[in-house]
């Protein structure tokens, strides 16, 4: 099935002005990062805080281009926007943000870690705390998927999501981030899940809806059995890259798609997303419904 | 002369992705960097001079040149031809 | 509140140890120079770490390759900071890195094969990710878990030291490895040069006379430990993070306001978070990269925050280079030597004041005075500013 990313009007979002310059994963950032804002009906987010593991591959891939077949001056605007931090800078000034600005970058956990630190800020006092990841693909990584024989069962999309934490509930809020963990080089990635359910008391079969990240590229044989052990019914149990496609963070795409569920579900009340996208990262993130 | 005028808008457009605007909407005496002109910033005046070597074979090593070159097309062809004598 | 250092490691072009580079900081002697490494045919001035790749995994015994040039240069300062302290499963160690070029050294090498079709080694491009720059840090020293990459341009580095900071006060990790990495690359080079605003000539932070930065490479790390941990280890205490903040300017992509808004905010908030009092800071290491705007914005900073008494500041980036992810722990590294040694080195290439705001930095080594606390500054693209203060006590 061929699939093309869709893109809203960005004007509707975007001055004219600031747009003519974005690539792709800075228009859907800004974008996503205006809109979520404007339906939490907060005017300033105390922080933004974005995740990203590939960041801006289109200008980077472009000045790189540049720099090495181009003698004589180079245009400076996709060295400018080349760099990661330039999602987190274009949000802060597209809506005049002096907070804090912070752009994580740990491959497929970058979500998770912006997560992670958002929850801190909000332990430490912060109100809302806007966050959110972005990726975007260009086909020089199907060029190197295919030479590093990656065997990938989906395909390479571009993605983001952002979302508004607060410290407190309100009418606007969906859902609840529990708690979340982000683990590198990890060797027993069964004993983390087990430990991270027992943490927030979640019995086996205290989950409602669980997202894992694909069957066949790296879940290995305990992790399956321990997530079956879960006893859910499989429309419960969603491959979420079979809905958003292969990107460092599309984790966020899960945590969206969960709060999604459970606005519309009243009977799922918790909800476990369950990173593997790279086997030795694991990403947990568990999700709870407001009246939980 | 004109012909040159016409080129640059062309080029502008071009090096600066000006998406919705033709030739025909930059005066040759519109202000380049006014908001009541083009509204074109400190990274537009870079690019700018990247079109000056690209097209025209013109380097600026000097961004304080680019500032009084680059006021409006009439400034710029006049700076072109002044430099290419 | 302030979170101990018990560890500190670094590699820049004055030196591949934190000795090393102490004595060219003591000696006034700059690292920058023209380029031999990256490319030996181009004479512009870099501040290069004096060591190949070939040298620097023979050194490091690196078990996998390919590795990038950033995680060596890291990779070596990392080293220095855990020194001999071993792992123990009572400690929940983790470590934050900063980066803002990532493996891109051996992504131009790749990509100049693939440009001329001939025999593109795709195994390198596994290393171009900025997160794989840690993970192979992390690898090599033998920590699993909590293992994190920031990367906000050049303030990446002071970003760390606060994240893992904060990691302690909230009780999320024992101990950490907190700082940043940056080699030099043609992509960075050409990009500044783009900017107009890479000098030809030697640095000159400050001075009225500035016209932009050198770029340089390096790496620096500092070890953080809580209570428990030192009850563990036994480590002795190097000097404190006690303040910190980050703000963005919100101004432009790539230039700071005029009114040095964020930069303000940053010194204003970390002095606050520290509960050091403004007139207590015996010394500003800036963030001074020596362009027409930096220097300007971040002067205007001191002035709004110190009024008429702007205490001795100077930066260092004449002796490194601007180091980019790396320049915040770098420099943190350097404000740590100024309190343990009553130092404060001089802002080289000076020569006569910024005309707006006739600020002069220090522009000799000063030897007799106690340094109790130090304001470190890194200030980034696209309005990303940070303050660090550091002090000799809690």
């Amino acid at each position: 099935m061929p699939s093309t990313l869709a893109s809203p009007d960005y004007k509707g979002f975007i001055e004219a002005s600031l747009l003519r310059r974005m690539s792709k994963i800075l228009r859907m950032s800004v974008a996503c990062a205006k809109d979520c804002i404007s339906q939490a009906g907060i005017e300033q987010p105390d922080a933004i805080i974005v995740g990203t593991g590939l960041g801006c591959l289109l200008d980077t891939e472009k000045f790189l281009n540049n720099v090495l077949t181009i003698e004589g001056m180079l245009p400076p605007t996709s060295f400018i926007q080349s760099t990661h931090n330039t999602m987190a800078g274009q949000i802060s000034l597209s809506i005049g943000n002096h907070g804090y600005n912070m752009t994580h970058t740990q491959n497929s956990l970058s979500f998770e870690h912006a997560l992670l630190d958002a929850m801190l800020l909000v332990d430490e006092g912060e109100q809302n705390v806007l966050i959110g990841a972005a990726d975007e693909a260009i086909d020089f990584l199907s060029e190197v998927s295919i030479a590093l024989h990656l065997n990938l069962q989906q395909k390479l999309t571009s993605g983001a999501s952002f979302f508004m934490l607060s410290r407190e509930k309100s009418v606007t809020s969906f859902a609840c981030v529990k708690d979340t963990v982000a683990l590198g080089l990890v060797t027993n990635a069964e004993k983390e899940i087990s430990a991270f359910l027992q943490k927030n008391d979640i019995p086996s079969n205290g989950v409602d809806l669980l997202l894992f990240s694909g069957s066949s590229n790296g879940l290995n044989a305990q992790v399956n059995s321990l997530l079956e052990g879960l006893s859910l019914e499989k429309a419960r149990q969603v491959d979420y890259l079979s809905l958003s496609g292969i990107y460092p963070t599309a984790s966020a795409f899960a945590v969206h798609y969960a709060a999604d569920k459970m606005k519309s579900d009243r009977f799922i009340k918790t909800a476990l997303i369950c990173n593997t996208l790279i086997h030795s990262n694991l990403g947990l993130t568990l999700l709870q419904s407001v009246e939980a | 002369m004109d012909n040159l005028k016409e080129d640059l808008k062309t080029q502008i457009i071009e090096q600066l992705n000006l998406e919705d605007i033709t030739p025909a909407d930059i005066a040759d005496d519109a202000m380049l960097f006014s908001d009541d002109g083009l509204g074109l910033d400190s990274i537009d005046a870079l690019e700018l001079i990247v079109l000056l070597e690209k097209y025209h074979g013109i380097q600026v090593t000097n961004p304080d040149e680019g500032k009084v070159a680059f006021k409006s097309i009439n400034t710029m062809a006049d700076y072109i031809h002044a430099r290419l004598g | 509140m302030g979170v101990r250092v018990t560890g500190f490691g670094i590699v820049s072009a004055i030196g591949l140890s934190v000795t090393e580079n102490l004595l060219a900081l003591r000696e006034g002697r700059t690292g920058i120079g023209p380029m031999r490494f990256l490319d030996n045919s181009d004479s512009l001035l870099v501040g290069e770490v004096k060591m190949s790749n070939a040298e620097l995994e023979t050194k490091l015994h690196v078990s996998q390759k390919p590795i990038s040039r950033t995680s060596l240069l890291g990779l070596k300062a990392a080293r220095e900071a855990w020194g001999s302290n071993q792992h123990n499963a009572e400690l929940r160690t983790g470590i934050i890195s900063a980066t803002s070029v990532g493996g891109m050294d051996r992504t131009e090498d790749f990509y100049k094969s693939y440009l001329a079709d001939n025999h593109p080694d795709f195994a390198k491009l596994k290393t171009h990710d900025s997160g794989n720059t840690t993970e192979r840090i992390a690898a090599e020293l033998g920590i699993s878990g909590y293992i994190n990459t920031l990367s906000t341009a050049c303030s990446s580095g002071a970003n760390a030291i606060m994240l893992g900071a904060r990691m302690l006060l909230q009780n999320k990790l024992d101990r950490v490895l907190v700082g940043g990495s940056d080699a030099l690359t043609k992509f960075t080079i050409n990009g500044f040069r783009s900017l107009m605003i890479y000098d030809d000539q030697w640095c000159r932070p400050f001075d009225e006379s500035r016209s932009g930065l050198n770029l340089g490479e390096g790496a620096a790390f500092l070890l953080l430990e809580n209570e428990k941990s030192i009850g563990i280890t036994g480590n002795k205490t190097i000097g404190y993070v006690n303040g910190w903040a980050n703000a963005a300017d919100a101004y432009h992509q790539t230039a700071s306001s005029p009114e040095g808004k964020g930069a303000t905010l940053a010194i204003t908030n970390a002095l606050t978070k520290s509960g050091i009092d403004a007139a207590e800071i015996s010394y500003v290491n800036a963030h001074g990269t020596g362009t027409k705007n930096n220097d300007l914005s971040e002067s205007v900073a001191l002035k709004n925050v110190f009024g008429e008494h702007v205490p001795f500041f100077s930066s260092t980036k004449p002796y490194t280079g601007h180091t980019l992810a790396a320049a915040g722990a770098i420099e943190a590294v350097f404000s740590l030597l100024s309190i343990r040694n009553s130092l404060i080195f001089p802002n080289l290439n000076y020569r006569n004041a910024i005309e707006e705001t006739a600020l002069e930095p220090v522009t000799a080594l000063q030897t007799e005075m106690p340094i109790n606390a130090v304001l470190s500054n890194s200030f980034g693209f696209g309005g990303n500013n940070s303050s660090l203060v550091f002090s000799n006590h809690e």
